[in-house]
C-alpha cells in the first residue's frame, strides 16, 4: 500500500461539469483530490479487505438476529418500544436491502480493524462506483498507468444488478428515491442511485424526505399524491422512527431500503455487540457500552454516542479515564460507547480511512478518505486507489 | 487467487452524462411517462408522422390522429427549452430548433422528431410521448430516440419499436388526498441548527 503522487488530468473539471458531479469541492475546500492516490497489491485486496468485508457482514447479520429478538439488546439499541415489530418484522420477512460501507482501518499489514458500519444512509458513492472507475480509465488511456493496472470497484455493476434484483423478485417497479433538501452532496449520491435503477429498468422517480405526504387512508404520497410503495431514503432510521410520520409507518406499508432493520447496524450499540459475540476477532476493536460495569479499563479509548453523523461529539479517553473532547456536536442523549483507540495510518502528513462497500452481502469495492486531522471529518478529501 | 477483474467492465457513459447538461430553462419533470398506463412490458412502437402510424395500424387511424397531437401537445409543454438557438443547436444539430415566443417568455427548442404509442389497439387508454433525436456530434443521443426528460432509448434511431421499460405497478393502494406533508425532516433542521455551521446545511448521509 503506497501513496503516489499524481498528474491531475488537465479537463477534470470540465468532466465533472459534464457528468454531473457537482461537490467536488464543497464549502470552499477541495473533497475529489486526483493529486495522488493510492496503491494496493490484488492480495492486500482480497485477502486483507474483500474476504474480511464480507465476514464481518455476516457477523453484522448475525447482531441483527439477535437483537430483534431480545427486548433488552433492542431497548440497549434505543429503538423506540413502538416501533419493535416494525424491525422485527422486517428481518424475519427478509426484506432485502441495498448497500453498505465498513469503515476501516488499514496499513497494507496488519489485519483490518472495524471502525464502524455506515449501513443505512453510506455516502461517498458515485464518487466510488463512477467517478474514481472515469479517472482510472482516463489515466490507463492517457498512457499514465500501466494498462493492467485494476481497481476495486464493482460498485455499479453490482448495483445496477441489485435493482435488476429487486425488479424481478421483489417488485420493486417503481421506486420514490428520496434525501432532505439543501444538500448538494447527498442529491447527487441519491441521482446516481437514481440512474443505476434506471438502469436497470425501474421507474425512479425524486422527491425530497420533507415533501413525502400521509394520506387519509394512511399510505405515504408523492407530490402527484400518488402513494409511495417503495422508496430509497437517504435519511437515518433513527431520526424517520422519532419524527410526526414515525407512526405512519408501520400501517403505510412501504418496501424501504434500506429496510427498517438497518437500524441495528447504523446504530454504535453494534460494535460492544460484535464484541461480545466475536471477542478478539482479529478484524474487531474491543468495544464496550459505557455503562458496562466489566468493561476492560486501562489503555486509550475513544468514546462515540450511539447515534452520530460525520464523527461529531467523539472523546478520546486517557489511560487514566480522563476525557479529551476531539469534535463537539448535538448528539449523545441517547448514550455512549467506547472502542479501543486505533489510529489511523500515516501517510505523509496524512492520516487515511478506507471505505469498504458491500452490495447487498457481496464486497464491491473501497473508497479512500485523507484528512489532515486524526478522526475524519465531512471534509476529508476523497482520493482513488489502483491495484498493481 | 481469481485473475477476473475487480472493476467494473464496462460503464455506459451516455447513460451518466446528464442530458442537456447545457443549461436548458427546463427540462420536463412529467416523469417517465412510459409507466403512465401500466401493462407488462408492452411492445412501443415509434412513429414519424400520423400517415406512418395509420400505415402500420389501418384499423386506427384516428387512434394515430389523436396520439400524435396528444404528443404535440405534450411537446409544447415540455420540450427541452435553452436560451439561445446555439445552445440547442449543439445538443440538437443544425436547424433542428424552433423559435418559440410564449406567455412565459421566448426560447428556442427541439422539433418534435417523433412520437412513441402503445396499447393503441387496447380498449384502455392507449399511451403517447414525444420523442427528439439529435445530428450534432457532440450530443450523447446522436442517432437515437430520447424522450423530453432525457431517457435515451437503446438502439440507433432506425430502430422504430421497443419494448418500453414500463412499469407495471403492482395495484397501487388507494389514496384519494393527501393530508398532511412534512412529517419527515424535521431532525435535519434540529440538529442542523447546531454550531456556528449550522448554516451549510451538510448531509444526513455519512
Amino acid at each position: 500500500m503506497f501513496r503516489m503522487a499524481s498528474q491531475p488530468r488537465h479537463n477534470w473539471q470540465q468532466l465533472a461539469a459534464e457528468y454531473g458531479f457537482h461537490f467536488h469541492t464543497m464549502y470552499g475546500e477541495p473533497y475529489w483530490d486526483e493529486s495522488a492516490y493510492y496503491q494496493f497489491t490484488l492480495p492486500q485486496i482480497e485477502q486483507d479487505i474483500e474476504d474480511p468485508s464480507a465476514e464481518l457482514h455476516q457477523m453484522c447479520l448475525h447482531v441483527v438476529d439477535k437483537v430483534v429478538n431480545s427486548e433488552a439488546l433492542l431497548t440497549q439499541c434505543q429503538i423506540p418500544q413502538q416501533h419493535w415489530d416494525l424491525v422485527a418484522t422486517s428481518w424475519r420477512e427478509k426484506q432485502p436491502s441495498l448497500y453498505s460501507r465498513l469503515d476501516l482501518v488499514y496499513d497494507g499489514q496488519s489485519p483490518a480493524k472495524l471502525l464502524e458500519n455506515n449501513a443505512d444512509t453510506p455516502t461517498s458513492l458515485y464518487e466510488t462506483g463512477f467517478w474514481q472507475w472515469l479517472w482510472l480509465e482516463n489515466l490507463v488511456d492517457a498512457g499514465k498507468i500501466a494498462r493492467h493496472a485494476d481497481q476495486f470497484n464493482s460498485l455499479q455493476e453490482k448495483l445496477v444488478y441489485r435493482f435488476e434484483q429487486l425488479r424481478q423478485q421483489y417488485g420493486y417497479q417503481r421506486i420514490h428515491f428520496s434525501c432532505c433538501e439543501d444538500s448538494v452532496e447527498d442529491r447527487g449520491t441519491v441521482q446516481y442511485l437514481q440512474d443505476c435503477a434506471s438502469a436497470a429498468g425501474i421507474d425512479a422517480p425524486f422527491l425530497f424526505i420533507e415533501e413525502i405526504g400521509l394520506s387519509d387512508t394512511g399510505y405515504f404520497t408523492d407530490l402527484d399524491d400518488q402513494a409511495i410503495t417503495h422508496a430509497f431514503k437517504l435519511y437515518p432510521w433513527e431520526f424517520m422512527l422519532r419524527e410526526e410520520f414515525g407512526d405512519a409507518i408501520s400501517a403505510a406499508d412501504v418496501g424501504w431500503l434500506e429496510p427498517a432493520w438497518k437500524s441495528v447496524l447504523s446504530n454504535k450499540a453494534l460494535l460492544p455487540l460484535l464484541w461480545q459475540e466475536f471477542t478478539n476477532h482479529p478484524n474487531l476493536l474491543p468495544a464496550f457500552f459505557e455503562t458496562d460495569k466489566n468493561r476492560a479499563s486501562g489503555g486509550q479509548w475513544i468514546k462515540k454516542p450511539l447515534f452520530s453523523r460525520e464523527g461529531a461529539n467523539i472523546s478520546l479517553l486517557n489511560d487514566d479515564d480522563s476525557p479529551t473532547t476531539l469534535s463537539e456536536g448535538p448528539y449523545g442523549e441517547e448514550g455512549f460507547i467506547l472502542q479501543q483507540y486505533h489510529p489511523l495510518p500515516r501517510y505523509g502528513e496524512q492520516y487515511v480511512l478506507i471505505g469498504s462497500w458491500l452490495i447487498d452481502d457481496l464486497p464491491a469495492g473501497i473508497s479512500i478518505r485523507e484528512d489532515r486531522s486524526l478522526i475524519t471529518q465531512d471534509l476529508s478529501r476523497y482520493l482513488p486507489h489502483i491495484i498493481l | 487467487m481469481s485473475h477476473s477483474q475487480k472493476r467494473s467492465k464496462s460503464i455506459h457513459l451516455h447513460q451518466l452524462r446528464k442530458a442537456f447538461a447545457l443549461k436548458p430553462l427546463a427540462v420536463g419533470v412529467a416523469g417517465i411517462m412510459l409507466s403512465a398506463c401500466g401493462g407488462s412490458r408492452e411492445q412501443s412502437n415509434i412513429y414519424v408522422t400520423p400517415e406512418d402510424c395509420q400505415q402500420d395500424n389501418p384499423e386506427a387511424t384516428g387512434q394515430c390522429l389523436a396520439a400524435y397531437e396528444s404528443a404535440l401537445q405534450e411537446h409544447n409543454r415540455t420540450a427541452p427549452k435553452f436560451n439561445s438557438q446555439n445552445d440547442c443547436e449543439y445538443e440538437f444539430g443544425n436547424d433542428r430548433c424552433q423559435y418559440v415566443q410564449s406567455s412565459s417568455g421566448s426560447f428556442f427548442m427541439p422539433f418534435m422528431a417523433g412520437y412513441m404509442v402503445s396499447q393503441l389497439l387496447q380498449p384502455r387508454p392507449y399511451y403517447s410521448q414525444p420523442l427528439y433525436t439529435s445530428f450534432s456530434p457532440y450530443s450523447p443521443f446522436r442517432s437515437r430516440w430520447v424522450t423530453s426528460n432525457g431517457y435515451v432509448f437503446d438502439g440507433d434511431i432506425r430502430r422504430r419499436s421497443y419494448n418500453a421499460p414500463s412499469s407495471v405497478f403492482e395495484k397501487k393502494p388507494t389514496v384519494n388526498r393527501t393530508i398532511k406533508r412534512g412529517g419527515f425532516g424535521s431532525s435535519v433542521r434540529a440538529k442542523s441548527s447546531w454550531g456556528s455551521s449550522g448554516s451549510k446545511s451538510k448531509g444526513w448521509g455519512g
